[in-house]
């Protein structure tokens, strides 16, 4: 089947509670992106187009001149200037080839505006960073 | 509609973007165009996403194509007056099979959605779901290649400027190299040669991709366009505005002796 595995979604807090057909119909909304080691993944301030997340490889975060833990296979990351269809809020390299499967802003409104469980654990994460950010 | 034409078959600028049907116009009136199929918008979103029968349907397509392959964007509204994404979206030179077309595509599809086309749709009010096209073709081996156009763009004389470079014509587009200028007026006659400097020329690789390399110290500054191949140019100009109209921006190749046309639009801008 296309788009992303779904041993990986399972992994994804935001789709942990799905159930497997759910699951199955989120993960051919994927499509996959590599990038090679050292490659702008996302930029700071640049407007965004897609929501990742890590299938393989190491990526490091940087907003500003402060570096943030680095993300690896089950993170992800893009969601902010999606939902607010604002800028990027960090920088995001590639610190190994990295394997990625991305959705745009045009599958990734339509699937969080159509699940109540995606939606809630996308609030969770964004309080937890909101959190995170008021404590800087 | 089909999802996947030859490009001689190509002319719904919605389904396949300009570029494939500039390319399609250009085949169908007798231009020297390399041989080329055009995938829809929705036929390369559908190849992204790995769905087993475009990707299928595309290698088979794809398997009369002499080897190596170009895939280049076409985006509905590529090189249109509001906005250009030249250079926002992706063109793959020597994809070496058709089995490594599928990730070229992908990449592509992916080059509509990157951020920063995204910031450039955002920035020009266009902030909608990209399609793009793409055209697949076979890549030349240039001896010489490079840029004209029917009317200067600089003053809008009526004149041709050609600019042109050894190998790929990517060294001129991409400013790798100071390309050699010549002014041709409408009957032929050449105005002015200008050399450049020519320090590199872009080549495919046997392996796929292409690499820059040092050019031979004689070659840097030779003029890269004899007589005869000036006249060549100066035909394809006359015949370019009789398909097309005034003011083409073309962009060329000469390669076994033969002069091929790899794209003509028009000219977005002069400096009168």
């Amino acid at each position: 089947m296309a788009g992303a595995p779904i041993e990986l979604l399972q992994r994804v807090p935001l789709f942990s509670e799905l159930d497997q057909g759910e699951l199955e119909q989120v993960a051919r909304l994927f499509k996959e992106r590599r990038f090679a080691q050292g490659e702008t993944v996302v930029m700071e301030g640049s407007g965004g187009a897609a929501f990742f997340v890590i299938a393989a490889g190491e990526a490091t975060v940087a907003v500003g001149t402060a570096q943030r833990p680095p993300l690896r296979a089950g993170d992800y990351f893009g969601e902010i200037a999606l939902i607010d269809e604002g800028r990027r809020s960090a920088t995001v390299t590639a610190a190994s080839d990295l394997l990625c499967y991305g959705l745009t802003f045009w599958e990734f409104r339509p699937l969080v505006e159509g699940n109540g469980v995606i939606a809630w654990k996308l609030l969770q994460s964004l309080a937890k960073k909101l959190r995170a950010a008021q404590a800087d | 509609m089909s999802a996947v034409l030859n490009l001689s078959d190509t002319r719904d600028v919605t389904a396949f973007g300009s570029k494939a049907v500039g390319l399609g116009e250009a085949t169908r009136a007798g231009l020297p165009v390399p041989p080329g199929i055009a995938l829809s918008g929705p036929f390369v979103e559908a190849v992204a996403s790995e769905d087993e029968e475009a990707v299928a349907t595309l290698l088979r397509l794809a398997a009369h194509l002499p080897l190596p392959l170009a895939v280049r964007s076409s985006a509905a509204d590529e090189d249109g007056a509001e906005a250009s994404f030249a250079g926002q979206h992706l063109t793959l030179l020597n994809v070496p099979s058709p089995a490594d077309l599928p990730q070229a595509v992908r990449e592509i599809w992916w080059s509509a959605n990157s951020d920063s086309a995204i910031t450039y749709r955002q920035r020009v009010g266009l902030f909608t779901r990209p399609s793009v096209g793409v055209v697949v073709q076979s890549l030349l081996n240039p001896e010489v290649a490079g840029v004209m156009f029917t009317q200067n763009p600089m003053n809008g004389a009526d004149e041709r400027v050609i600019e042109g470079s050894w190998g790929l014509g990517e060294a001129v587009v991409a400013g790798t190299v100071i390309p050699d200028h010549f002014r041709i007026d409408r009957e032929g006659r050449v105005l002015e040669r200008i050399p450049g400097l020519k320090q590199v020329a872009i080549r495919a690789l046997p392996s796929g991709g292409t690499v820059e390399e040092a050019t031979p110290p004689g070659d840097v500054e030779k003029l890269c366009l004899d007589e005869g191949q000036l006249e060549l140019l100066s035909q394809l100009a006359l015949r370019c505005e009789q398909v097309y109209g005034p003011a083409r921006d073309i962009e060329w190749a000469i390669a076994d002796g033969t002069l091929y046309v790899l794209q003509c639009r028009a000219v977005t801008r002069t400096g009168r």
